[in-house]
């Protein structure tokens, strides 16, 4: 992936924070996706409706929101990675996409995709009961 | 590493001597021995093909026995082995192997490259699918073939409601199949990973390319959950164990959750690659890359990563909380966005392109229509309200078939007449593929529109007959009549392959005007593939001079070698040597067979007999080999 910044610590950071900008957003849909799905149902099969004495709807809202806003932080990477290989595009003259900028408009459209499944799915918690079969 | 024309005579007695190299001898020991990946490849073609007949025979008497109210064609048993085997059959003797068959004959030619990453360990693969499908038909003609379905949910699958080596076969033989499907999704992954041509970075990599990838690492994630299921199963069943057993602690819906964090990760495990062959297909008759690459690959990998995350859309009807339903559903209605991308960059390849129509054209167009339907009902199956009230009817029959035969069959079907000359050296006849294109798309649609409407009227799936008066009669015999008008056209579909590979015309090098790197080798491609490694410089190689003249022009590569690229850029990075023709991975296949059949027959000291056999083989497989000194350096 293409460095972020000339310096040396840019350099160090630059690929991470490209991947991150990559598979940011599929990680958090992951995890979010787990640790609600799972969570909800193990805690309403156990009649329960807290999570070590934290309410159940609570938890729901960490594992909705938490996951959101890392899917927010990789598209705002992908989306600066896109822009700077795109500038680079423009100066080529095949005007072609690169390998990191088809990696960087991939992640642009991934992450945009995760950040609607977890609003869309994250939306339910504020109109079903947690525990309603 | 170009030559000039003083050493095009060099260059010939390198190519002769490299053709030497490769040869492999025609016997019975190299037929058994072989490690080439386009003969393997051919194997899973026909091995999968033979086993699709046998399933579509299954299918046909289905069809027969429910032609009319209270048919009597079949019995209940009868009928139940065969719904089970014909579903498990498709999806795992039929579907994934034949894909896989047209990616171990395509993917190393499409990169450049001589063979597969692990030759060896993909003749084992074949040789334990073809073992795996033997057992599992044979036990259909032995009568005792699976019957509990084929997701066999438990309890229905489990003591002491399935007795008898039924639902064994099923367990054992599915895990026996994973080794295979496991095995070639490894090479699938390192193949196109180290060996791509040098140039070929991630950005120019063949879209079926990214197929095979992202489908291989979904079958690595996805197949544990199966494999663990069935294993549950058969211990739970051979050895007492309450895994599924709610009254002794255990959890019947475990097994679905099990299943289908497999399951539906299969569906595209089967349509990705099929979707690839479609993206592989219509640069040739639209003479144009295929529109919005980058969106495609972008699909490509958010569908496998979502297909993950929407399993639970098979459990809506199992009183799970609403909520947790609500985050499936959100992922079931939202992948909906990259299949379609998928579909507009298709469409908007043959919108601005030049469209040469001809047989594999036409099986492509009738995979974007069947497609679209089957994809339009999914989103239906999305929303949990209707999902449960149109679910275990035949309206799911009919948007699975929609969205697998339309997903899967269409292309492969497409694929089979595009790439018959990389696969035979011969074309077959235009007039014979239309009259099975017509009847395939006839037959189909004829089968499978009407369980729509007998679905929408209630009639449940998996019943052997039915009473008359319920408004089903018209659409199931509309439904058998259909599938007797699709197997005319897949039976026409087999005898033009045969009749082009007995006696049809020699095809000429790059017969459609292909753009990946298979229709840039001879037609059909030496055993070594191409002599010279080629030098990829853009997006569609076959069209670029520049790999084409220094495929002409290139030092040969000396030896049974292949070179390694770097991961993302793919550029030169050092020489291996390839492994040659062995019969170890066939007996180790063998070796992991009586190991099976000791486990379904309960012999356990012949399981520990064949356990001791496998490692003995595997040793011998992995021994360094005695090299002498010359060898040795060279190596």
């Amino acid at each position: 992936m293409t460095t972020i910044r000339s310096t040396a610590r840019g350099r160090r950071l630059g690929p991470a924070f490209s991947w991150f900008g990559v598979v940011g957003g599929a990680v958090a849909w992951s995890v979010h996706l787990i640790a609600a799905w799972a969570v909800d149902e193990l805690t309403c099969g156990a009649g329960r409706a807290t999570v070590a004495g934290v309410p159940l709807v609570a938890v729901m809202w960490v594992a909705v929101i938490v996951p959101a806003l890392v899917t927010a932080a990789a598209l705002a990477v992908s989306a600066l990675v896109w822009r700077r290989e795109s500038a680079a595009a423009r100066q080529r003259a095949d005007r072609g996409y690169g390998r990191t900028g088809m990696l960087g408009l991939v992640g642009l459209g991934a992450n945009a995709l995760f950040l609607s499944i977890i609003v869309a799915g994250g939306a339910a918690v504020l109109v079903l009961p947690v525990c309603q079969p | 590493m170009t030559t000039t024309s003083a050493q095009a005579v060099p260059r010939a007695v390198a190519v002769a001597r490299l053709e030497e190299q490769w040869r492999e001898q025609r016997s019975l020991r190299s037929w058994f021995a072989t490690v080439d990946h386009k003969r393997i490849g051919r194997r899973y073609l026909v091995t999968a093909g033979a086993f699709f007949g046998l399933a579509g025979i299954d299918a046909l008497l289905l069809r027969t026995q429910l032609a009319r109210a209270g048919g009597d064609v079949l019995s209940p048993d009868q009928y139940n082995q065969l719904f089970t085997m014909h579903g498990t059959a498709m999806i795992f003797l039929f579907a994934t192997p034949m894909l896989f068959g047209f990616g171990n004959a395509l993917v190393p030619l499409m990169l450049g490259a001589r063979d597969m990453a692990f030759p060896r360990l993909n003749a084992f693969g074949y040789w334990v699918f073809l073992f795996a499908g033997l057992i599992m038909f044979s036990s259909q003609f032995l009568g005792v073939a699976p019957n509990g379905g084929w997701f066999a949910y438990v309890p229905l699958t489990d003591l002491p409601y399935s007795l008898g080596r039924n639902l064994d076969v099923y367990t054992l033989g599915l895990i026996f199949l994973g080794v295979s499907t496991t095995a070639g999704a490894i090479n699938f992954i390192v193949t196109s990973i180290k060996l791509r041509a040098p140039g070929m970075s991630l950005n120019r990599a063949p879209l079926f390319v990214w197929a095979i990838v992202a489908t291989s690492f979904m079958v690595l994630f996805a197949l544990p959950a199966l494999n663990a299921a069935n294993a549950l199963l058969f211990l739970d069943r051979r050895f007492g164990t309450h895994f599924f057993q709610p009254d002794a602690g255990g959890n019947t819906l475990l097994w679905q959750h099990l299943f289908w964090i497999f399951g539906h990760p299969d569906v595209y495990i089967i349509v990705l690659p099929a979707l690839g062959i479609v993206s592989a297909i219509l640069p040739a008759f639209c003479r144009r890359g295929v529109a919005a690459y980058p969106l495609v690959v972008l699909a490509t990998i958010t569908i496998a990563i979502i297909s993950f995350g929407v399993w639970v859309h098979h459990m809506f009807a199992t009183g799970l909380p609403s909520l947790s339903l609500s985050f499936f559903s959100a992922a079931s209605v939202l992948i909906t966005i990259p299949s379609g991308i998928q579909v507009f960059a298709w469409v908007a390849t043959m919108l601005f392109g030049r469209i040469v129509v001809r047989v594999p054209l036409l099986f492509v167009v009738g995979f974007i229509v069947t497609f679209v339907m089957g994809g339009v009902t999914g989103v239906m199956f999305g929303i949990t309200a209707f999902d449960m009230q149109i679910t275990d009817s035949y309206f799911v029959v009919a948007h699975f078939h929609y969205v697998l035969f339309g997903g899967a069959v269409f292309p492969i079907i497409g694929g089979l007449y595009y790439w018959l000359p990389v696969l035979t050296g011969k074309m077959a006849s235009e007039v014979l593929g239309r009259w099975a294109f017509g009847l395939v798309f006839g037959g189909f649609h004829l089968t499978f529109f009407p369980m729509h409407l007998s679905g929408l009227l209630g009639m449940p799936r998996r019943v052997y007959t039915y009473p008359t008066g319920l408004g089903w009669d018209p659409w199931n015999l509309l439904s058998t009549i259909g599938s007797y008008v699709l197997a005319v056209g897949l039976l026409l579909v087999v005898l033009s392959v045969v009749l082009a590979v007995a006696r049809g015309p020699r095809a000429a090098v790059d017969p459609w005007g292909g753009d990946t790197l298979e229709w840039a080798a001879t037609t059909p491609p030496r055993p070594y593939n191409f002599a010279s490694i080629p030098q990829v410089f853009g997006l569609h190689p076959a069209w670029d001079r520049r790999t084409l003249s220094r495929l002409e022009t290139d030092e040969v590569l000396p030896g049974h070698q292949a070179l390694l690229t770097s991961e993302l850029d793919a550029r030169p990075q050092r020489l291996v040597s390839m492994p040659e023709a062995s019969l170890r991975p066939l007996l180790a296949a063998l070796a992991l067979l009586v190991v099976v059949l000791g486990l379904l027959w309960a012999v356990y000291w012949l399981a520990i007999a064949g356990v001791v056999a496998t490692i003995v083989v595997v040793v011998g497989w992995l021994w360094p080999p005695q090299l002498t000194r010359a060898e040795a350096e060279a190596a």
